[in-house]
């Protein structure tokens, strides 16, 4: 009449009371991007031949490049929607285009282009009276011998400015006269990615380039960026950060991310993390031995350099990094590479870094 | 920046590092996928672009798909809209306890006597705690039927929710100070509203219930059926008495038909039946319809607890069950006895899961169990009797609650119930113990200098700014966060689109309300450029709004009779009549006035309208902001009025005025910077002639 429980194993009881207790003891260490619910979807669907895609700054408007040289902007009816669909499409050129980069709000709607031949090319969306939007070219920056491999905008008080990384080693930065005209471009500086200032390396051949800019937007903020290369010359591989002189009008490298033994490392991408109220700086550096976590300090040290401190090493993909992307309070890095895998990675309260979750691309 | 974690080490990854939870993300594409993007989007939607290999054979093949992912820690038990309703209705509670907290800090700065912890700050902790849980959903607050059904014995609630539950729990263990004298019993009323929720993944004594409710319609005769016997032996366990009550009174032997024969037989399970509903309660009341006696002070408890226990024991004793001739009523009601009695063998194989056990010593066994530290031990116990087959996110709670342990705690609240959870339970959490305090409130080097207060509510605020209809409650949230909540409220602003303008006024709304003037300039200069100028008035952009003025000189500059005119002259009308803006703007004022008596003039309209063109070339030359460059276009574009027939129409004093400008002009021109006007070559000749002209006429008319 009445249902017996089969005999108890008390030390089976107890061990699982203790790893019951021993389990809470381990989420204490805190994981603070709890449970993920996989909500959303479908948001666009992409023309065939699609090599890159791009979102501008509030994530409402869709720019992609194809082989064939189309560029495509996809709009959503209203804010609240997150469907999103192409109205627009140009030929922006012959071959086919590699990457896609938004100008800062700022200065309009207008898009970076880098296309297969090695130029860059700055395409606006231009409102004229009575006749429906239209893409424009406004700016070809041409080069004959190298490839623009990596191209970003960094915002300042004062002005706009580009940095883009070439084939041979060298970087660009290219400053906006007119804040209203995107046609007009000087070149303020250009070097190569080496703390050696004077030694030339003239035979590089880079296969790619990372370039990220320090994202705070305050008024008294400075310019900075952080790039690294992969390249066939190992002085130009680690990632530095540069910051403009105002005193003398010069970009300078203001601190090296490597280690002494790993500073040829070929570096796949970089990112820098926004900062809301850290008193450092935090930077991801993705090499093919793991993607770095470094602490990089506010205040320059006697020497003008920067205090850096790795502060971990994750496994990351397996090889190479396709892309790191730091969330709106700097503290959840996705990244993504050539295991197919899109990786979230966060600290917890004791600072060590570590995965929180993966997701993998089902059909 | 921190020191003393092992810079540089790598992260092991060896067997015991766990392993991150794999996702799947549903794309919908044929492989082969070639590459992905990614892009975070507002709060914590992370967006995933999928490239697919191009293949030669179809061509109307899709070539990617842009994926958006939630990272909102929400575990679909409550919907979308339930949840919106969660968020907006605990701002309010929020933020009236954050004023309360201000206004006691400053009180306390005053005295020192006044304390956070004082029996006042208590009842507002309690009030916030009810005001939340309220949102959750009514939980005991069911419609009753007016004609009672006699067989049912289990009410239908509305479904119960774990986040309403384990919300209970904290409130109970930490805001509610008047309960800590009984926790005990409100666990066992916790267990009757939440058992249900242990059904999914178990056997529990609510899903017996639920199982034999569905039986009792076709049962004849109740009491003959063992499972019967069972089902009121186990709730009776956990202690719902009421149902038990219920249940014993559908026996067979109530019949009036049958009453005469089973008197005896009845007589025991109406005795069994009023011992049930006397239970003495360690508790200050019980719910209407609830059975039991209650008791507010221990020693008046202890001695009705003796006393009813005693008569169990006598009623287990009698000789009457020897005369009670149905067997089952009388092996199930002594059974019932050995329960009241304490019996452990007969309360573990009634009861399903570790914690209708817990609730059944509670009830049965320790009576008067107080403190945490017993409670915890005796979970353990529990827990080792009846171990769980999988571990449930509420039990993970309770085990930190009684363990006292606010890590765990902490912990299990963030990851059981997520952001939202966590950031309000902390004002409960806090209000409870100073050692919560302490630790929530401790400004932490790994966090980036910021206290695990106010890293959960950044959490939370990201995930409200995920969602367009949201985003407009995480300012509130973050504005009560000191070090980090400015800076990412400034992300915040800073990310939302511009281009619908009622989003844009609530934007700038925000901004002025918390003086994030910056942000709200900046945000002002977004989107398209044309119509960017009053919003860059409104920023005060000086350097851009010359900018502008400068480009409209060169376009106004060139003709009167371009039919631009008619185009600028709407825009500056549009700029406002407003003085002072930006230098440029008043120029281009005054230009616009003169151009418009020039074309009176060109148009046929006569001496009055060449008046008025004189007055606004004479004062547009007479004022510092018009730019040199424009000087000579100007007196070019007025040669008609210098030659006019009639009658010169300058004075003596005019004429001297603009005769000394063209000599400035002159000697400008010499200078390497100067803009040579695009003019004829022998444009300053005939204005030189033509102002020569008429000085003469003038002066001879004056004579």
């Amino acid at each position: 009449m009445i249902r017996f429980c089969p005999p108890l194993n008390p030390n089976r009881g107890y061990e699982l009371a203790k790893g019951t207790i021993a389990a809470a003891r381990r989420s204490a260490e805190m994981v603070w991007l709890s449970p993920i619910a996989v909500s959303g979807g479908n948001i666009a669907t992409l023309d065939k031949g699609t090599t890159c895609s791009s979102w501008n700054y509030c994530g409402q408007r869709l720019a992609t490049g194809s082989t064939d040289g189309t560029l495509s902007i996809f709009d959503s009816p209203d804010p609240s929607s997150s469907s999103f669909t192409c109205n627009l499409k140009t030929k922006v050129h012959a071959g086919a285009i590699l990457k896609v980069v938004w100008v800062p709000p700022e200065f309009g709607d207008a898009v970076a282009c880098i296309c297969s031949d090695g130029s860059l090319l700055l395409w606006e969306e231009i409102v004229e009276d009575a006749q429906p939007l239209q893409w424009k070219l406004c700016k070809s920056f041409e080069s004959t011998s190298t490839q623009v491999l990596d191209v970003q905008f960094g915002v300042s008080s004062t002005s706009l400015k580009l940095v883009a990384a070439y084939s041979d080693g060298h970087v660009k930065v290219y400053e906006l006269l007119d804040p209203l005209i995107l046609k007009n471009w000087q070149l303020q500086a250009e070097f190569q990615n080496a703390i050696d200032s004077v030694t030339m390396f003239r035979k590089a051949s880079c296969i790619s380039a990372s370039i990220s800019w320090n994202p705070q937007k305050g008024e008294n903020q400075g310019s900075s960026f952080v790039l690294g290369f992969n390249s066939d010359t190992p002085q130009l591989n680690s990632s530095k950060v540069w910051e403009f002189d105002e005193a003398h009008n010069r970009w300078l490298p203001v601190a090296e991310l490597a280690l002494p033994e790993d500073r040829s490392d070929e570096v796949y991408a970089v990112a820098w993390a926004l900062n809301i109220g850290r008193p450092y700086e935090v930077i991801a550096v993705a090499t093919q031995k793991g993607i770095a976590i470094w602490h990089v300090g506010a205040n320059p040290e006697l020497d003008g350099r920067l205090s850096v401190e790795k502060v971990a090493l994750l496994s990351g993909h397996g090889g190479e990094v396709w892309q790191m992307e730091w969330d709106m309070s700097g503290t959840t890095l996705a990244t993504t590479g050539s295991d197919g895998m899109v990786r979230l990675w966060q600290s917890n309260l004791n600072g060590v870094w570590d995965e929180q979750a993966a997701f993998q691309p089902t059909a | 920046m921190s020191g003393e974690n092992q810079g540089g080490a790598i992260v092991p990854y060896s067997e015991e590092a766990k392993k991150p939870v794999v996702y799947p993300l549903r794309h919908g594409l044929k492989p082969p996928i070639s590459r992905l993007g990614i892009s975070w989007s507002r709060g914590n939607s992370l967006r995933v672009t999928v490239f697919r290999q191009p293949s030669e054979d179809s061509e109307n093949e899709v070539g990617g798909k842009a994926v958006e992912v939630r990272l909102d820690g929400r575990d679909g038990e409550i919907s979308d809209a339930q949840w919106r309703r969660i968020a907006y209705g605990s701002v309010s509670p929020f933020a009236l306890l954050q004023s309360r907290k201000n206004s006691f800090a400053s009180l306390s700065k005053i005295s020192s006597t006044t304390s956070p912890f004082d029996a006042e700050w208590w009842e507002y902790v309690l009030e916030y705690s009810k005001d939340i849980s309220s949102l959750l959903g009514n939980q005991t607050s069911t419609t009753q039927s007016l004609i009672e059904d006699p067989k049912e014995v289990l009410k239908k609630d509305p479904e119960p929710s774990n986040l309403k539950a384990a919300w209970e729990l904290m409130e109970s263990f930490y805001a509610d100070k008047l309960s800590q004298a009984w926790l005990p019993e409100r666990l066992v009323d916790w267990l009757a509203d939440y058992d249900s929720l242990f059904s999914s993944t178990q056997e529990t004594v609510h899903s017996k219930l639920v199982d034999f409710q569905k039986d009792l319609v076709s049962l004849q005769v109740i009491e003959d059926e063992p499972k019967y016997w069972e089902v009121m032996s186990s709730a009776l366990a956990v202690g719902w008495l009421d149902i038990v009550v219920k249940l014993l009174r559908l026996h067979g032997s109530y019949q009036l038909d049958q009453l005469g024969n089973r008197e005896t037989e009845n007589g025991l399970v109406e005795a069994v039946a009023v011992l049930i509903s006397k239970m003495p309660r360690m508790r200050p009341e019980l719910e209407a319809g609830k059975l039991g006696e209650c008791f507010k002070a221990k020693p008046d408890f202890m001695k009705a607890w003796e006393k009813w226990r005693a008569q169990i024991a006598k009623l287990e004793c009698s000789t009457f069950w020897i005369q009670c001739a149905h067997r089952q009523t009388q092996e199930g009601l002594r059974n019932m006895l050995q329960i009241m009695l304490g019996n452990t063998n007969n309360l573990c194989t009634l009861t399903c899961h570790w914690m209708e056990l817990y609730i059944a010593h509670f009830l049965y066994i320790r009576p008067f169990t107080v403190g945490l530290e017993s409670m915890y031990g005796l979970a353990q116990k529990c827990i080792q009797l009846k171990p769980m087959a999988a571990s449930h996110r509420l039990m993970g709670l309770l085990i930190g609650i009684l363990g006292e342990n606010i890590e765990v705690v902490l912990a299990e609240c963030s990851k059981g119930f997520g952001p939202w959870m966590v950031t309000h339970a902390i004002e409960v959490l806090t209000a409870g113990s100073h050692q919560a305090d302490t630790l929530l409130h401790e400004e932490r080097d790994n966090l980036g200098g910021i206290s695990m207060e106010e890293l959960h509510r950044l959490v939370y605020a990201q995930v409200l700014s995920s969602h367009p209809l949201t985003w407009q409650i995480a300012p509130i949230y973050l504005t009560s966060c000191i070090k980090q909540g400015m800076g990412l409220l400034e992300m915040l602003l800073y990310k939302q689109p511009v281009d619908h303008n009622q989003l844009l006024l609530k934007n700038l709304e925000i901004c002025r309300l918390y003086e994030l003037d910056s942000v709200s300039s900046n945000i002002m200069k977004h989107g398209k450029k044309g119509s960017g100028v009053y919003w860059l008035q409104q920023a005060r952009d000086e350097a851009r709004l010359n900018r502008i003025a400068q480009q409209m000189f060169d376009s106004v500059g060139r003709s009167i009779s371009d039919e631009n005119f008619r185009q600028w002259e709407g825009l500056i009308q549009l700029l406002g009549s407003e003085p002072k803006t930006a230098g440029g703007l008043e120029f281009l004022h005054n230009y616009r006035d003169f151009k418009k008596s020039l074309l009176q003039i060109r148009d046929g309209k006569t001496t009055d309208a060449a008046r008025q063109a004189v007055e606004s070339l004479i004062s547009l030359m007479k004022n510092p902001c018009t730019p040199q460059r424009f000087w000579l276009p100007l007196l070019h574009d007025s040669l008609k009025l210098l030659n006019w027939e009639e009658r010169p129409l300058l004075n003596v004093l005019q004429t001297n005025l603009l005769l000394n400008k063209l000599q400035e002009l002159s000697i400008a021109r010499l200078r390497p910077d100067f803009i040579e006007a695009d003019l004829p070559p022998h444009a300053l000749s005939s204005v030189r002639l033509a102002l020569a002209t008429n000085l003469g006429r003038t002066t001879l008319e004056e004579q």
